[in-house]
């Protein structure tokens, strides 16, 4: 009989090779194993070399196992515990517990041999387990995914979603919400059996995203992880990764110089404060000008149009630090020089959403895109008192 | 005059792990203590030899408060002196500074400098944005990704030429990373990769994109310092810092008006010229046998080639171009396949200082390069706009 794919011999056959001679230090002694069903074994054990032995005899030994094939299976490979097999009865000693314990040490673990899967094999089992693998909790109300898988193993799928269900055609469908390409079969078995990121892949230019980039990433909350069916050989030990959120209410006490700032937000006005010795202004407004060390006293109303110096493109999907949430992308985040103001005096804000394509940076003499504020209509002396800034035309 | 020493100051051991994202395998102390452990055997020196232990790493990004307590299982900081550092991404350099300032006082013979992180425990994007200004800045930035640099080089020498250098350095820095058995990502990449990738890998910010970016590794590297007479009794190859500098400007980003008549000053350019104005050296390029420079971006490492040795017009991108910076070339930058590769924030600059020691003593094994090293530069960055730069020379003569 088999158990795990693994028989009562095999782990008798095995015990020369995984004998380990310093864990049997000090031990001379004959042990009994008594198999319901499959036979009897004997192990004889002297001066560091090991001897094993199917026979009916066992009557000499100090102590005997008694237990059936699928517990004593189950121990070896891992998938019984051998205390609870020993308190439930399913596992005896007969003779001295004591002795019988310091086989415990003597051999390494049983690891069953593996039937190697190829590439082809794993890509099939792959595709075959994804619609078990389906989340439908996680899953949006309608897409079509293309998995694009190159090389000879490779090949091509589409998964259909629609209302809470998922069906899979090997099929390339013309019309999809998102595209995977990957250039070798081998590369997407490696990501799914986590050996890489798939982040690597895209990285280094084996692997495209055609499509809605977002919902590609969400893949591994649609579907179930895919387990290796090759890995139902215990490791030697489970690696534990504890999880933990933190969430931490922080409020911060802005000064007065930085809350006439804030405060002027209220009133819808943009108040610098100006370095009486090398003139620039600082927005937001601080106590010292940095470069010159000397405090800053004088007020200047600046503003509220400028024009856009500078504009960061944000194609990453970063989360705000504030809400945990990720922002909407892609967003701009835009240098302005606000009217009244030189130089590097610029102002940090958000653009527009709809609008970031159509911006322009200056350079020079030359004028960057016209900006104006745009505030909201509940202002509570912070940043977002101004929603983002918009073309002005 | 290289800046007052009390007592000269070496490089005696070097230890680093193999980094990676995937180091489930070891919790924090046990990481830093494979680094430890690899710097003692290589220095040939005991625990117990040690006077004093330097920590470091941002806690920002584990969020472990006072991790060299939680650590000193690892560190083997029992019993002994020591002390925290946290500077950003500049740490690892910092700790080199302060190694050599501490074993140079006289206050101790031997100080170990370890730097750590495990950026998979903890959110770097969010710790980075979490270090701004909470009043204004932190609603707006995004980490330490900025496509500014990328759209400074495409401004100055056209789209195409500049996404090409940047896309060479980055290809250049994986031949190199792929050399280092400890890199984190070596991807294989080739030069007839240039075309695709500066055209297919996703956009981050701008023309910045995934390519073009620093890994986010676990890792831990230590180095051990030791005073003049201490070094000469242990070691037969030790590495002689000669003088390091630390520049930082004011934090805010008031550094985007982009008019000629308001130049910005970089800290890399003002930290080079100080560090070289007062030890003589007047052509870094030449003087210099090896840069490990902390490269965040392939971006900024082509930008910053110019500001660090005080090139003009595109040399900086001849460089590049023609494969100067390749470690057979005449300016090897980042042999070790630098920051893009391996990123354990607060070990990466500690390994920028590791690594050129290393390629001084001839003992850098496949990433070493072929000609002899006598003079190595390494350098640490971080936010915001701060500047470390560290000599090491391999004889005892300036």
């Amino acid at each position: 009989m088999e158990y795990w794919g693994v028989k009562v011999s095999d782990i008798f056959d095995t015990m020369n090779d995984r004998f380990r001679p310093e864990g049997a230090k000090g031990v001379t002694a004959k042990f009994g194993y008594d198999i319901t069903g499959e036979g009897k074994w004997k192990i004889i054990v002297s001066e560091g070399l090991l001897e094993v032995i199917k026979t009916d005899d066992i009557s000499d030994c100090v102590a005997v196992m008694v237990c059936d094939g699928e517990t004593f299976v189950g121990i070896n490979i891992g998938k019984v515990d051998a205390a609870n097999a020993f308190t439930s009865g399913k596992v005896k000693i007969e003779g001295d517990f004591g002795q019988f314990g310091k086989t415990a040490k003597m051999f390494k673990k049983y690891v069953p041999k593996k039937a190697a899967m190829s590439t082809r094999d794993y890509i099939l089992d792959m595709f075959g387990t994804l619609v078990s693998r389906f989340q439908p909790q996680n899953a949006p109300q309608e897409a079509v995914i293309v998995y694009d898988i190159g090389g000879a193993d490779g090949g091509v799928w589409t998964a259909y979603i629609k209302d809470g269900k998922c069906e899979l055609k090997e099929e390339r469908a013309e019309k999809f919400t998102v595209k995977l390409e990957v250039q070798d079969a081998k590369d997407w078995v490696d990501v799914m059996l986590g050996k890489v990121d798939a982040f690597s892949l895209l990285s280094a230019g084996k692997a495209a995203i055609v499509g809605e980039t977002q919902l590609a990433l969400k893949l591994g909350e649609i579907f179930k992880k895919y387990q290796d069916p090759m890995a139902s050989g215990t490791p030697e030990q489970e690696l534990i990764v504890l999880k933990k959120i933190i969430s931490v209410d922080q409020k911060f006490s802005t000064g007065p110089v930085m809350g006439k700032f804030l405060n002027a937000l209220k009133e819808k006005k943009i108040l610098g404060n100006k370095c009486p010795k090398c003139g620039r202004i600082q927005l937001p407004a601080r106590e010292v000008c940095a470069v010159c060390r000397v405090r800053v006293d004088e007020w200047v109303e600046v503003g509220p149009k400028g024009q856009v110096r500078y504009m960061e493109y944000v194609y990453y999907a970063s989360p705000d630090p504030l809400t945990g949430e990720t922002r909407e992308t892609p967003y701009g985040m835009a240098n302005i020089l606000l009217d009244g103001c030189q130089g590097n005096d610029t102002f940090a804000h958000l653009i527009r959403r709809d609008q970031i394509d159509r911006i322009k940076g200056g350079k020079d003499d030359v004028s960057g895109t016209r900006v104006r504020p745009v505030w909201n209509e509940h202002r509570t002396g912070s940043i977002f008192d101004i929603k983002y800034f918009e073309i002005d035309e | 005059m290289a800046h007052k020493k009390n007592r000269n100051v070496a490089i005696i051991g070097v230890g680093q792990t193999k980094h990676s994202s995937h180091r489930e395998d070891v919790n924090q102390p046990e990481l830093i203590h494979e680094a430890v452990s690899a710097a003692l055997k290589d220095a040939n020196i005991s625990i117990k030899d040690v006077d004093c232990i330097v920590h470091g790493n941002m806690e920002l990004f584990e969020m472990i408060h006072q991790p060299d307590l939680w650590h000193v299982l690892g560190t083997g900081a029992y019993g002994k002196d020591s002390i925290r550092i946290t500077t950003g991404g500049t740490v690892g350099t910092t700790l080199a500074c302060a190694s050599d300032n501490l074993v140079a006082s006289g206050m101790y013979d031997i100080v170990m400098a370890i730097g750590f992180q495990k950026l998979q425990e903890g959110h770097t994007t969010g710790g980075i944005t979490n270090m701004a200004d909470p009043l204004w800045f932190r609603n707006l930035q995004t980490g330490a990704l900025t496509g500014s640099t990328a759209y400074d080089v495409i401004q100055e020498f056209g789209e195409e030429r500049a996404k090409r250098a940047a896309m060479m350095y980055r290809i250049i820095m994986d031949k190199h990373a792929c050399l280092n058995p400890n890199a984190h990502r070596a991807f294989g990449l080739d030069f007839d990769q240039v075309e695709t990738l500066m055209n297919t890998s996703p956009k981050l910010v701008g023309e910045l994109r995934l390519i073009h970016m620093c890994s986010q590794s676990d890792g831990a590297c230590a180095v051990i310092f030791a005073s003049e007479k201490k070094a000469k009794e242990l070691s037969k190859k030790p590495v002689w810092i000669r003088d390091h500098i630390t520049i930082h400007r004011e934090e805010t980003f008031n550094i985007f008006g982009y008019h000629k008549n308001y130049p910005v000053l970089k800290t890399h350019k003002f930290a080079a010229e100080q560090l070289f104005k007062r030890n003589d050296i007047t052509n870094p390029l030449e003087y210099f046998d090896v840069f490990e420079m902390y490269d965040p971006a392939a971006w900024w490492g082509l930008d910053w080639l110019r500001d660090f040795f005080f090139l003009k017009g595109d040399e900086h991108l001849r460089l590049v171009e023609n494969k100067e910076i390749m470690i057979d070339g005449s300016m090897p930058i980042n042999p070790s396949g630098g920051v893009i590769a391996t990123n354990p924030i607060g070990a990466t600059a500690l390994l920028r200082v590791a690594e050129a020691a290393l390629q001084v003593r001839g003992d850098a094994g496949a990433h070493q390069i072929p000609k002899e090293v006598k003079h190595a530069l390494a350098s640490g960055f971080g936010g915001t706009m701060w500047t470390v730069l560290m000599m090491l020379e391999k004889e005892l003569n300036w």
